[in-house]
């Protein structure tokens, strides 16, 4: 560990071109940086969650990476290069408002905290959020492993988490620009040439590292490989029970609403009320209704098949028996900032044409990410 | 043992033979309307019976609120919007080809319209004048 700490001394002319941080390493940073903006830009909308969890699996990649770097990598990102106890850290703060603060060529102790810190919140928000992806939404390596309402509580960590990660993100910052104004280098620089201009009075003989282009090559097209096979498989929901009467006779006026968007006293009633179905006689003969009501009892909401189902049936009280999915409290608060034009557009018609944005309306799973404004393929 | 294969040859006949109304689903009902008392039936009947507005709940309805004015057009529920299939045969030869159909979307479809359901001889002024489409 030479050359790791020295004090800065007399300014001189002279300086080292010296390369810290590798290319692999560079690439790690930036792309992480990217990946994290776009997963908290795309959070807290269910229209964008393909893109959230398609920025979260690169994050998770990444850091994956990071863990196996921190181990075989060059110099200065080694784990153990930058692995400083607490009081290097305090003696680092102290000098730091001195003449006699402490140059680093790598990390400093300060920053090497924050950088453990957000590696290992990166990892339990990475996670946390893969854990709510499998309960919630029934999708990645824990879909359907875990129960809707564990990964409902595993969301509420997986945010706070997060929100902890920005903090700890702006501590870096902070960090960062700080030293590079006490040190007059530019660190935000270094991080993308990876060349730092180095005094000679400071640092005799300071270890330049390789460029190692062939990891950084690897790394980029096992990231376009993988991120290739997770855009390939996008939302497609779970293959939901489905029968052929009930599809025939409740899809010839509308859209043939799957019994999961309902609870069983709903359908109960709408099918003893047949002969009033919204200003309708359906006239259904016996064999026809009692094959319907079965298929509609198996799957109603509370079957809890699909997250629609598990937050339909959650949030109705058990005193209400609602007729039109659209009064549930689910469907109206999933659906209060959707604008007024796109109500009034004429492919929608009225508020139970679901297939008018919802791509899967007809197979009933209603996937977040399975929406698109109504005759545009954009999402909105 | 070929006592028991001529039982079973017997047996199996009535399936070999047509049934007695080999005619289409149309006809018979035709049949059927006029034995409950419907007279000869009339395209021309069933065409102004098909244009004629009843108000019902404050709205005059019509068979073509949402089969449109042009029967080899799609047409559109009224309350849905949902896409209705060509009413002529000629454009959707899957049209009048199913008994329990015609019957099933006869009765409601008069009863949404009407207000009640039709009589024979409409019902039947109404298959012809679809049927010549």
């Amino acid at each position: 560990m030479i050359n790791r700490s020295l004090v800065e001394t007399a300014s001189d002319t002279s300086r080292h071109k010296i390369r810290i941080w590798d290319l692999p390493t560079r690439l790690f940073h930036w792309l992480l940086v990217i990946a994290f903006i776009v997963a908290m830009l795309s959070q807290g909308d269910d229209r964008y969650l393909d893109v959230h969890v398609v920025s979260g699996y690169l994050f998770f990649g990444l850091l994956g990476f990071r863990f196996i770097w921190g181990i075989i990598g060059t110099h200065y990102v080694r784990f153990s290069h930058f692995a400083f106890d607490w009081k290097a850290v305090w003696h680092y703060l102290k000098m730091l408002p001195t003449k006699q603060r402490q140059h680093f060529l790598g990390h400093n102790p300060a920053g090497s905290w924050a950088i453990f810190i957000i590696l290992g919140l990166g990892l339990i928000v990475s996670l946390t959020g893969l854990l709510t992806l499998g309960g919630e939404e029934r999708h990645g390596p824990f879909a359907g492993m875990i129960s809707f309402a564990l990964g409902s509580s595993i969301h509420e960590w997986h945010e706070v988490t997060a929100w902890l990660l920005l903090g700890l993100i702006s501590i870096h910052i902070v960090g960062v620009l700080v030293e590079s104004w006490l040190h007059h280098e530019n660190l935000i620089k270094a991080m993308i040439t990876g060349l730092k201009s180095v005094p000679v009075s400071v640092f005799a003989q300071p270890l330049s590292v390789q460029r190692h282009g062939f990891t950084a090559t690897i790394l980029i097209l096992v990231i376009i490989v993988i991120g290739t096979w997770v855009y390939s498989k996008p939302f497609i929901g779970p293959k939901l029970p489905d029968n052929v009467v009930w599809r025939e006779a409740c899809g010839e006026c509308h859209l043939a609403y799957h019994p999961t968007l309902l609870p069983a006293r709903s359908w109960q009633r709408m099918l003893a009320e047949q002969h009033e179905h919204f200003e309708e006689d359906l006239d259904l003969d016996d064999e026809t209704l009692l094959e319907i009501q079965t298929f509609l009892m198996a799957n109603a909401a509370e079957s809890e098949l699909t997250e629609p189902a598990w937050k339909i049936n959650n949030s109705t009280p058990p005193e209400q028996t609602p007729l039109r999915i659209t009064k549930t409290a689910y469907w109206i608060e999933q659906h209060q900032n959707i604008a007024d034009e796109i109500w009034q557009h004429p492919d929608v018609n009225f508020q139970g044409n679901c297939g008018a944005c919802h791509l899967d309306a007809e197979q009933g799973t209603f996937e977040d990410a399975a929406m698109r404004l109504p005759s545009s393929s954009v999402p909105f | 043992m070929k006592k028991s294969l001529i039982l079973a040859a017997i047996a199996l006949l009535p399936l070999s033979t047509p049934p007695i109304y080999a005619a289409n689903p149309v006809d018979e009902l035709l049949a059927k309307y006029r034995l409950q008392g419907a007279d000869a039936f009339s395209a021309e009947a069933g065409k102004i019976l098909w244009h004629q507005g009843f108000t019902q709940t404050g709205k005059i309805r019509k068979c073509t609120t949402c089969h449109t004015n042009d029967l080899h057009k799609t047409g559109k529920h009224a309350r849905t919007g949902k896409a209705i299939k060509p009413m002529a045969p000629s454009v959707n030869p899957e049209r009048l080809t199913k008994l329990k159909k015609i019957r099933k979307w006869l009765k409601r479809n008069c009863k949404w319209t009407l207000g009640r359901e039709c009589t024979p001889q409409e019902k039947g002024n109404i298959l012809i004048y679809l049927q010549s489409q």
